[in-house]
Formats: structure tokens, C-alpha cells, sequence
């Protein structure tokens, strides 16, 4: 196994980097874009599966805003606070939502056109790999959340449909990989944004449940549990420290209440009630939640500087939220309610202030240049200039 | 009057006659109040005279090197010289510290005395012998050293300055203390460079590199320890966290015999619920009184309670008195109380959750701690109280809080019951062998088995699933039982007799849903087990306590250096880095880099 180590940090950093990851030497070509020049060729060559992250937040923001706003079988609720948003607001937010999807998606399609080769490099990536499954996600986030279409018309299960078999073709080719790579691959690549499969893999099996499929949606849940335990455990041993996941991708950490949220929020689905398995999972992420964000010299390196890791922040604090609420519906207590107008205060507020950040300096989303080339031919690249 | 053990090692650099700036400034600022003090006169002649018989000659022997202002001599009527070695090492033998009354003359005999390591042997001293000190108003005849240093030996162990680094701020709150009493003082001491090295804390890896056994408690041959070794270590330094196991033991003891008392299909017995009570306030005064002297530890010895919290097996036992009050508040008799106020179950939990939160986030995402490296099966009683709370919080008839804690327990109970399997090589805590910590594995099943029967309120599917895997588990460790012997008894394997209980609870529980003759008479063996456990290390412990007297032994473990020691050779074969204090991450990633590319 060729062992990188990684410069440009105070605190080299081992990035193990297996042979088998490294596109053939033909496929080489690296082209490279000077620094700070931002024409639209130099955009597109540098785009990657991780800009969804803002699609996938954007969307699981209109899934919370439709939620809130639904009725509540709570008479004493809090949410009737909450459905003072209104309606044109969230009309507003889910076209922002479509758009970004939309946008994103049309400059990944053509950055495929222009550079063939990036696409086998970001499979092979392990933490690029992962985010293939966002795209999918975000548009079944955005489904369930459209005011337009009904959960059971004929529309909204061929769009399901059509949407889950990539994510299904994903799930055989990267998790099957983790069986047949090698010894230790799994203990080396898993990173926090392995999760992200997971998720994509619960939010198909929300979808499907959704629509009533209650036995598709059991086993593209099974699937992802199954993963996730595996993923978790593997996490929490951290066999090689800190050398998968640079310090600029630390939001990647919130990703692990995101998953069990978005499993809690997939049971309640399929089980019909917030019964006593989906309550095991959402009190699982709050604990995960006050965990990380009593450490927070762990996240004190990625915030110095804007970057498109920070839309990482968003996504779980969202997730979290809906749980929240679901929790809210099924035990009528005044603490839940609580937590769940604070955690959406919180992800409401994160997810604007992104919104904002980014409209003021979209630059400081463009890395420098493609980073899914070959490794041994770009040699010391910083991991702060890391795709993601 | 000599030293009682020769001129300790004297550390580098410093030389008998120089004195450590902070003497000259201290011996030259007199603090009015501080520094002298009314003495009768009887006392001052006797010093004087005995001084000025042994130290005749040194008035004489050349000038001294300090100047004392004149005024200073003057206007103290007696001046109390500052007890501080004239070497700088603190960590020498029995050093004779005391303070003097003395008038005016005193501190240039005092400094010329300091000053004759110059090596003026007309003076009758021998060359670089350190200054002499004199205790306390000792009428004790000069010439009588044994009974001297006896009395000092008790006396020096109480003002030892060798373990001012782990006392509160390095003893400056022992001295505010005794300057309130107005007993004599020590001041203000030097911070040497042992003292120095002695304050600063290991990294996890030098416990893993100094220590071994399942419990790293012995000292591997090759390691040095910061105190010494041989002498007996002031109590409070030997009362190791692990006592808090006996509290563990004994009120699951309490809680096992009001199950059987209770208990509808074991009503043949015949149990009286007296011994609940009897045991269930033994419990109670026993952790009371542990946990008193515990707080006396941390309040006067807190730099070794932030050892052990940072030794990786005791820090799990830092939530042992926690989950002692816990089985003490499921076990309480009728007789004490009906059914509990729920808010002393917010009490208990809240310690345990903020322990949980620092303990479980350092597993995910702290570099050195992480759970590959640290996972040993004491892990486990980080994870029990979960459980033990989950179990009393449904008992009281809480509804969500119980839940949280059973989740929380169970996902992080899954990640260690994984590690502790696989048996990774970067992994060294597991023992080879049997021994006695390996029944930490029955805790979880069993109480995790009764408190999901509380929250669902039946004893389902999840619950028998638990029960069986904790019978397994039992089972696989009693034919083993052969390879229980030839351990050291040590005060933690308290902690081990809770799973034993916990079982036999479980099986009791177990018996009042399946009641046949074969669960009958587990549920009585299992608990018949339990019981002579306890009693067979009550007797032990007795026996330690009174007649072999090392029932708190040195607590080496908290006592290693935070660095290897250099005078040793470093044999280890996996050679880390050149130097230990080297970047931390670079040392675990080319050794696990070495694991992984064999």
C-alpha cells in the first residue's frame, strides 16, 4: 500500500492511500487552473459530487418548513408558533431548493462531458464516493416536500421509482467494494462521510414508505442499517488516526447524528407510529449532538475559513429537527416541544447564514483545481485544498 | 547533628553551596508576622545553646556568602529560618526539614553552615555535606539520632515535600491549610526539574508503555516511578478510585437479596427481608464512607485524582459511586421508603451523563484515547450505569429518560462489545489469560435484560435475547475457572462480583416468567455463587486490612514518569519514535502503519 504523507499541515498527517484507488497513468491530464481564475471551464472542471451538500441542505430545509406547517395533532403544541411562516416563504425556499438541484446537477452532468476520466477517479475516492448518493437524495427530499404532487399519485411513484434504482446501483457497487477490496480497506477508508450512503439509503426507504411500498421501504432500510451499524462501529474505533478526513472536512462529523435522525424518521415511516425503536434512535442523535457540540476544539480549525464544508453544518441540524417534531407529535410533553423550536431555530439560522455566506463570496467555493486526478501525479497537495 | 541518610543525589548543575536564588531572596525579605514569631525564651537558649555547641566551629569558618542587612537581624527578635533544602533536589532521602527558632545570630551560622560544601573540612563538616537543620523545638538530646529520626520519619511523611506534585497546586493548599492552624510551615518550594517532571501528566501511551497487567497496575521492569518506592506513601496518595468496587459489590449484594426476599416463585425459601436491610445499610454507610475519604483525596491530593481519571481502566471506575447509589436506590428496603421522589433519579443521572459525554466523545473523536487503542474490559462499567439507570428510572415509572439512557447505552455498548472481540493488536490491554475482569462482560446482558423488562413492561423477545447471551457468556467463563488462580488480590475485583449478582438477579427475574424446577435451582445457584463471592473477598479483604496490612499498597499506576526514564535501556522492539514527546499522531499512525502493512 503506497503511503502519502501530506504536507502543508503543521502535524503531518498519514494519508494511506491504497494502490488499487489510483487511475491507470493513461487517464492522466492533469489541467492546471491558475489559481483565483474563475471562468466558467475552470468551474465546471472543478466541480465535484461534494458541491450537493447545498442541495441536500436546501431541500431537507423545505422537507422541515412543509412539516411545521402541516397540521399537528397536539392541541398545546408549539407549532402553531411556527406556522406563522408563511406560505409564500416556503414557496420561496422550495423553488431556491428545485434550483439549486437543477443547477448543480446540469454543471456535474457537463463536467462528466469535459473530463470523463474525474468520474471513475471521485468513484474510487473514499470520501468522494459518498456523495454520489446525494444528488438522489436531495430530489427524494424534494419530492416529499413538493406542495404540487400527492404522495400517491402515479407521478410521484415513477419519479421514486426512478430515483431509487440509482441508488440502488450505487449501494452494489460501493458496498460491495467494502466486502471485496482487500484486507483493511473498510478499517481504513471509513470516514464520517460514509454516512452519507447511509442516508441516502434511509431517505429512499422514507420515500418508499411514503408511497405505501411499506416492503420495498423495509429492505432498502435493512440495507442501510445494516451498513450503518457496520460504518459506526468501525467510526468509533478509529483504527488510524485522523488519516482519512483532513481538518478541513471536520463538519463531516455532524453526519453522524444525521444518520440515526434520518433512520428514526425512516421507521416512523414504515412503522406508521414514532414507536419505541424510532425514540431509541432519535435520543441516540441528540446524545451524538450534545457530544460534538461540547467539543468544540474540534471544529475551531474548519471555521477559520468559509469553505464548501461548511453546507456540511446544515443538512443534520435539519434532519435532527424533523425528528424532532415527529417526536413532538407522538410524546405531548413540554420539553420535547422545546427542543424541537430550538433545534429549529438553529438549523433555520445555520442554513440562512450559508445562504448568505455564499452569496457574498461564492469564490471561496472554488477550489484551485480538480483534486480527483491522479494522487501520485498532483504529489503535495495541501489537504486544506482537498476536494470537499 | 548529621543527616540521617547521606547526601541525597544532587541534581544537575546544582552544587551543595549554591543556593537557589529563591533562598537568598526569601532568607533577605523577612515578612513581619511570617517570619518571626513570640517563642519562650527556654526554647530559644536550648537551640542556642545546642546550635552554638555544634556549630561553633562554623561561625567561624569563613565569611558568609549572603549578606544579611543588618536592620533584618535586628529587628527580628527571633527569625524563623526557612526550611528549605540547600540542594535543589527535593526528591532526596529522608531530608531533615524543620524550622528554628533562633536570634539574630542565627542566619549567618545558618548560611555559613550552607556555604561549607567550599570544602573546609578544618570545620569538622565533611566537604559538600548540605546544610544542617534542626526540627522543631526538639528537647531531645542531639546525640540520640534513632529516636530522632523516628520521630521524624512519621512527621516527614506528612510534610514531604516528594509529594507536594500531586497534592492540590503542589501543596500550596496544604500550607494555607496548616498556616491557618498556625503549626509550623513549610513555604513556598523550590519547583525543581523533578518536581517539574513530576507535575506534568503522562500521555495515555505512557501508561500503556509503563504498565501492564489486565489492570495496569504493575510496573514493567525497565520503568522508573516519580515518588519512591520503597518508603509508604501517605494514605490518602494509596487509596486508589477502585476502593469505590466494594460499594459496587456490597449494595448489589443489598439489591440481589431484596429480589429474593420478593420474589414469588423462590417464596419457599423463606427469605426474611431483614437482610436486605442489613446489607442495604452496610451498603450505605460504606459508600458514604469511602466517598468521604475520597473527597479528601481530591481536595488534598488532586493532581492524583487527575492521574487515575487519565490512567485508561480507572477512569471507568469513576463512575462506580454512581452506580453504587443506583443499585442502593433500586435496592432500598420498604421498610426505608416507598418508592422514590423521580428527582432522585435526575440527581444520579446528571454526573453520569456528563461523564458519559467527555468519556464517549473521547472514544469518537479524541486522538489519543481513541477506543482502538484504550478498549479493556473495565470499559464496561462506563457502560452499565447506563443500564442501572435505565432499570431504577422505569422502576419509578419515568418514561423517556430511561429510554435515552438505554439507547445511548446500547449502540456504544455494541462498538465495545465489537472491539473487545476482534482483539486488535493495537490493542494491549486484553490479558491472555482468564482473570477475574474478563465477568465485566456478564454486567451489560443482565441489566440491560431487567431494565428492558421495565420499560416495556413484560418480559419480551429483547429481553430473553439479552438473558441468553448473558447466560452464554457466564457459562463460557465458569468452565474456565481453573485459570482464576495465582492473581494478586487487589481491591478492584470488588467491581467483578456486581456481574455475578446482576446475573442471578436476572435469572430470578427470569424464573418468575419460565418457573420450573431447572430455573428454581439456577436462580438459587446463581445466587448462592454470588453470595460466597462476596463473602469469600469480604474475608479476603478483611485479612489484607488487618493482619498482611498492604490492603492499600503504593499506587504505582498513577506514579509513572511522563517520559521513559533515559538511564534505562529502551528494549522495546517496536521503537516509536525517536523521542516520546515527538508528535503523538505521527507515533500512533507509524505504528499502526506498521500493523497494517505487515
Amino acid at each position: 500500500m503506497a503511503v502519502e504523507e501530506a504536507q502543508g499541515e503543521k502535524t503531518p498527517v498519514h494519508r494511506v492511500v491504497p494502490a488499487t484507488f489510483t487511475p491507470p497513468p493513461s487517464s492522466v491530464d492533469t489541467v492546471p487552473s491558475p489559481a483565483g481564475k474563475s471562468s466558467i471551464v475552470a468551474i465546471i472542471t472543478s466541480f465535484h459530487a461534494g458541491y450537493f451538500r447545498i442541495s441536500l441542505s436546501l431541500c431537507s430545509q423545505a422537507l422541515l418548513w412543509k412539516t411545521l406547517s402541516s397540521p399537528s395533532t397536539d392541541p398545546h403544541g408549539l407549532r402553531p408558533i411556527l406556522r406563522a411562516l408563511p406560505s409564500f416563504a416556503f414557496l420561496l425556499l422550495w423553488s431556491l431548493a428545485l434550483l439549486s438541484l437543477l443547477l448543480l446537477s446540469l454543471l456535474f452532468v457537463l463536467r462528466c462531458l469535459l473530463r470523463p476520466q474525474s468520474l471513475r477517479g471521485e468513484l474510487s475516492h473514499p470520501i468522494g464516493m459518498n456523495y454520489f448518493f446525494a444528488p438522489f437524495a436531495s430530489s427524494l427530499l424534494l419530492l416529499q416536500s413538493t406542495p404540487f404532487i400527492p404522495a400517491n399519485s402515479a407521478l410521484y411513484r415513477v419519479l421514486c421509482c426512478l430515483l431509487c434504482f440509482p441508488i440502488l446501483c450505487l449501494d452494489v457497487k460501493i458496498y460491495g467494494g467494502w466486502f471485496t477490496h482487500g484486507k483493511n480497506f473498510l478499517s481504513l477508508a471509513a470516514n464520517p462521510t460514509s454516512q452519507v450512503s447511509v442516508i441516502g439509503n434511509l431517505v429512499g426507504a422514507r420515500a418508499a414508505a411514503e408511497m405505501g411500498w411499506r416492503e420495498a421501504g423495509t429492505c432498502v432500510f435493512a440495507l442501510g442499517i445494516a451498513h450503518y451499524l457496520v460504518i459506526f462501529v468501525t467510526l468509533y474505533q478509529r483504527l488510524v488516526d485522523g488519516s482519512v478526513l483532513p481538518a478541513m472536512l471536520r463538519p463531516a462529523f455532524f453526519l453522524l447524528f444525521a444518520a440515526p435522525s434520518m433512520a428514526s424518521l425512516a421507521w416512523d415511516s414504515i412503522a406508521g407510529d414514532f414507536d419505541i425503536s424510532c425514540r431509541m434512535l432519535f435520543f441516540l442523535s441528540l446524545f451524538l449532538f450534545t457530544t460534538l457540540v461540547s467539543r468544540p476544539k474540534l471544529f475551531k480549525r474548519p471555521i477559520r475559513k468559509f469553505d464548501i464544508a461548511w453546507w456540511a453544518y446544515s443538512f443534520p441540524l435539519t434532519v435532527l429537527a424533523l425528528a424532532a417534531t415527529e417526536y413532538t407529535q407522538k410524546v405531548k410533553l413540554w420539553l420535547p416541544n422545546v427542543l424541537m423550536v430550538v433545534l429549529t431555530l438553529i438549523s433555520v439560522t445555520v442554513t440562512i447564514m450559508l445562504l448568505v455566506f455564499t452569496a457574498i463570496r461564492p469564490n471561496s467555493m472554488l477550489p484551485d483545481n480538480d483534486l480527483f486526478q491522479s494522487p501520485s501525479t498532483e504529489s503535495r497537495s495541501s489537504p486544506s485544498t482537498l476536494p470537499l | 547533628m548529621e543527616n540521617t541518610e547521606g547526601s541525597g543525589p544532587l541534581r544537575d548543575g546544582a552544587s551543595s553551596h549554591e543556593l537557589p536564588p529563591l533562598f537568598t531572596y526569601i532568607t533577605s525579605e523577612g515578612v513581619a508576622g511570617f517570619d518571626t514569631s513570640s517563642s519562650p525564651p527556654g526554647d530559644c537558649t536550648v537551640t542556642q545553646a545546642a546550635i552554638n555547641s555544634s556549630n561553633s566551629t562554623c561561625i567561624n569558618a569563613g565569611t558568609p556568602i549572603i549578606s544579611i542587612p543588618a536592620a533584618h537581624s535586628h529587628n527580628h527578635a527571633h527569625s524563623l529560618s526557612i526550611s528549605l533544602p540547600s540542594s535543589p533536589s527535593a526528591l532526596n532521602g529522608e531530608r531533615i526539614k524543620g524550622v528554628v527558632f533562633s536570634d539574630k545570630t542565627e542566619p549567618k551560622a545558618r548560611e555559613v553552615c550552607a556555604n561549607n560544601g567550599e570544602g573546609t573540612n578544618a570545620s569538622g563538616l565533611p566537604p559538600r555535606k548540605p546544610a544542617k537543620f534542626h526540627s522543631q523545638p526538639m528537647h531531645v538530646g542531639f546525640e540520640s539520632v534513632s529516636k530522632f529520626d523516628q520521630n521524624l520519619a512519621r512527621k516527614d511523611r506528612l510534610k514531604d515535600n516528594r509529594y507536594n506534585s500531586f497534592k492540590t497546586w503542589s501543596g500550596r493548599l496544604e500550607n494555607q491549610l496548616s498556616n491557618l492552624h498556625g503549626k509550623s510551615q513549610d513555604q513556598a518550594q523550590i519547583s525543581d526539574l523533578q518536581d517539574r517532571e513530576a507535575e506534568i501528566l503522562p500521555a495515555v501511551h505512557r501508561y500503556f508503555d509503563a504498565l501492564e497487567g489486565p489492570e495496569l497496575e504493575t510496573l514493567k521492569a525497565s520503568e522508573e516511578l516519580v515518588l519512591p518506592e520503597d518508603n509508604k506513601w501517605p494514605f490518602l496518595l494509596r487509596f486508589p478510585i477502585s476502593s469505590f468496587g466494594m460499594c459496587l459489590g456490597l449494595s448489589s449484594q443489598a439489591m440481589l437479596w431484596k429480589t429474593l426476599s420478593a420474589s414469588p416463585s423462590l417464596s419457599f425459601l423463606r427469605l426474611s427481608p431483614v437482610v436486605n436491610l442489613v446489607l442495604w445499610c452496610a451498603a450505605t454507610a460504606l459508600i458514604a464512607l469511602v466517598a468521604a475519604i475520597y473527597s479528601l483525596k481530591i481536595i488534598f491530593f488532586f493532581e492524583a485524582v487527575r492521574r487515575e481519571y487519565y490512567h485508561p481502566v480507572r477512569v471507568n471506575f469513576f463512575f462506580a459511586p454512581w452506580v453504587a447509589c443506583l443499585f442502593l436506590a433500586i435496592g432500598v428496603p420498604p421498610r426505608v421508603s416507598g418508592d422514590l421522589h423521580h428527582a432522585w433519579w435526575y440527581v444520579l443521572m446528571a454526573p453520569i451523563l456528563c461523564l458519559e459525554l467527555k468519556i464517549y466523545g473521547q472514544w469518537m473523536s479524541g486522538g489519543q484515547r481513541r477506543l482502538s487503542k484504550v478498549a479493556n474490559p473495565s470499559n464496561h462499567m462506563s457502560i452499565v450505569g447506563n443500564f442501572v439507570g435505565a432499570l431504577l428510572g422505569a422502576s419509578l415509572g419515568i418514561k423517556e429518560g430511561p429510554l435515552f439512557f438505554f439507547a445511548v447505552g446500547l449502540a456504544h455498548y455494541v462498538v465495545l462489545f465489537v472491539t473487545l472481540y476482534q482483539r486488535l493488536p493495537t490493542n494491549e490491554t486484553l490479558p491472555k489469560e482468564s482473570h477475574p475482569v474478563f465477568f465485566l462482560f456478564i454486567a451489560v446482558p443482565s441489566v440491560a435484560c431487567m431494565s428492558w423488562a421495565k420499560i416495556t413492561g413484560t418480559f419480551d423477545l429483547g429481553s430473553r435475547i439479552a438473558y441468553f447471551i448473558a447466560m452464554f457468556l457466564y457459562a463460557s467463563l465458569a468452565v474456565r475457572i481453573n485459570f482464576f488462580r495465582g492473581f494478586r488480590f487487589s481491591l478492584a475485583w470488588w467491581a467483578y462480583t456486581f456481574p455475578m449478582t446482576g446475573a442471578a438477579i436476572a435469572t430470578i427475574r427470569y424464573t418468575a416468567e419460565v418457573s420450573n424446577a431447572l430455573t428454581k435451582i439456577l436462580s438459587i445457584a446463581l445466587s448462592t455463587i454470588s453470595t460466597i463471592a462476596v463473602s469469600g473477598l469480604l474475608i479476603s479483604t478483611v485479612l489484607h486490612a488487618f493482619v498482611f496490612d498492604d490492603l492499600f499498597p503504593n499506587d504505582i499506576a498513577i506514579a509513572i514518569t511522563y517520559k521513559k526514564p533515559k538511564s534505562r535501556k529502551n528494549k522495546s522492539l517496536l521503537n516509536r519514535t525517536p523521542s516520546p514527546d515527538a508528535n503523538d499522531l505521527e507515533a500512533c499512525a507509524s505504528k499502526d502503519d506498521a500493523w497494517i502493512q505487515r
